[in-house]
């Protein structure tokens, strides 16, 4: 199955899109996703629930967080109350490592976004700060990036071995399954895209139109 | 301009600034519309409705965005402390279309800021100051609501 | 393109508008924006640009006008753009806006917006929301 991994709703301060707006995008222009996990910047939104929609369009909506690293911008899945007393989701440096190990310990994914990206991305600051060893897998391919800024996010994942997902970063309605997350698995909820994602079998695809 | 706009600040000074300068009206000013402006505004885009290219068409108007480029003498608050680094960047303005405005109508403006808030970006640390305008006509009614994201980075 | 012909998904026609030096330097006497960055291609590359600038919210009356040529008649109720690359005066950018929202009840959509500069690059992205007459 197909998921968009990395999507902002108009819970985001640069958002504009509405979910249920999304969920008939997807299914009028008939995209191959199976559902989107919505990564809201530097929050946790425990209050949206999504299950009405999922069922009136048959699609997986998960909820995750985008969070900000002195490494550049991390997503996080599988989101719980113990995690979210672990960091200040709000924060714009929170160190990475300590991210990642919160993540661990409270049973989330931690993953870099991005990597490519300047000032905002994982191997930018690993050439200033040197490579971070708990880090094992990134998004490689981002339908907001610039080009030559996937490429680099593949090329580098690829030299340190990370494994590699892929989310469109979406603010508005139109930009949504750029690229996305295949799975060998089938993934219905959060905890099992967090299963999913730490058995490793799944990989990045670039769903959008050629130009 | 989405009512969930801006998030929790993270630096003490960002808070300080939000806490003491959101929602405060720190300038007003007056516009006349004036019908060559509009007609010039109309044009220069390429717009061929005749009610932005015809003033002697009856519902002839401003085009939707013309307040966007109406600013206060003040910018921003008189001792607004100065957050975020030196550099500035327009990073995007949204504009809310209430009534026409019509040639000749006299606008008042009042400036505000909306929210300060703080992010990364392509560009490094990015402190987002949004300073709001609000226009009213000659007989009080709103006709537009401008919210300019100013961008300031080290 | 009446209210009853729109759909969610609609694609508005694109459009290459003209951001010549002519046109720029006409707007920004309108706006009253006339700073060399936007006139002056030798000054801007002074201060480190690729050339002058299309001001911001000219791309995003240039986006006005494309929602105005797509539905004759309807009124614009807000247009929110967010300015994310440099568009420079004297290229070939394309404009383009899809429909992503229908209210029947209040005959309002909303459109998603994009100016695209010649490079490729997303130079401002948006939404607006217009109302159809009854």
């Amino acid at each position: 199955m197909i998921l968009d991994l990395h999507t902002h709703s108009v819970r985001s301060d640069d958002g504009r899109a509405k979910v249920d707006n999304y969920c008939q995008w997807i299914r009028k222009k008939e995209l191959p996703l199976d559902g989107m996990v919505l990564t809201e910047h530097r929050q946790w939104d425990d209050t949206s629930d999504y299950r009405d929609l999922e069922d009136r369009y048959g699609l997986v909506i998960l909820k995750a967080s985008e969070v900000e690293t002195d490494y550049g911008h991390v997503l996080v899945f599988g989101v719980n109350e113990d995690l979210v007393n672990s960091f200040d989701f709000a924060r714009i440096d929170n160190p990475l490592p300590e991210v990642l190990a919160a993540a661990e310990r409270c049973g989330a994914f931690a993953a870099p976004c991005h990597p490519g990206r300047r000032n905002v991305g994982l191997f930018a600051h690993y050439e200033r700060k040197g490579v971070v060893d708990a880090v094992h897998t990134v998004e490689v391919l981002n339908g907001g990036s610039i080009p030559g800024e996937d490429e680099l996010s593949v090329e580098k994942a690829a030299e340190h071995g990370y494994r590699g997902f892929g989310g469109s970063d979406s603010h508005i309605v139109s930009r949504i399954g750029f690229c996305a997350t295949e799975f060998d698995d089938t993934v219905t909820d959060i905890d099992g895209l967090v299963a999913a994602l730490y058995g490793g079998r799944f990989r990045a695809v670039s769903l959008r139109e050629p130009v | 301009m989405s009512d969930t706009e801006g998030t929790e600040p993270a630096s003490t000074e960002v808070q300080e600034a939000k806490a003491k300068y959101v929602g405060f009206v720190f300038d007003t000013a007056t516009f006349t519309a004036e019908q060559d402006k509009m007609l010039a505004w109309a044009e220069s885009v390429g717009e061929t409705d005749p009610r932005f290219t015809d003033p002697s068409n009856p519902d002839f108007q401003a085009h939707p965005t013309f307040t966007a480029s109406l600013v206060s003498r003040r910018v921003l608050p008189e001792d607004f402390p100065k957050i975020g680094g030196p550099r500035g960047i327009d990073g995007g303005k949204a504009v809310v279309i209430q009534q026409p405005i019509r040639p000749g109508d006299r606008l008042k403006a009042s400036a505000t800021i909306a929210d300060i808030y703080e992010k990364t970006g392509r560009s490094g640390t990015m402190t987002f100051i949004v300073q709001r305008m609000s226009f009213v006509n000659q007989n009080d009614e709103p006709v537009s609501m401008v919210d300019w994201k100013m961008i300031r980075n080290p | 393109m009446l209210f009853e012909d729109v759909e969610l998904g609609d694609e508005l026609p694109a459009e290459h508008p003209d951001i010549s030096m002519e046109r720029v330097v006409e707007f920004t006497k309108a706006a009253h924006m006339n700073f060399p960055r936007f006139t002056d291609h030798e000054f801007a590359r002074k201060e480190g640009l690729p050339g002058a600038l299309v001001p911001g919210i000219m791309s995003q009356a240039l986006l006005a006008t494309m929602i105005h040529r797509w539905a004759p008649g309807c009124r614009i109720l807000s247009l929110d753009t967010v300015f994310r690359g440099h568009v420079v005066v004297g290229t070939t950018p394309t404009i383009s806006g899809a429909v992503t929202d229908v209210d029947d009840d209040e005959r309002v959509v909303e459109v998603d917006l994009t100016l695209t500069a010649e490079d490729g690059r997303t130079g401002v992205m948006g939404t607006a929301k217009v109302a159809f007459s009854a």
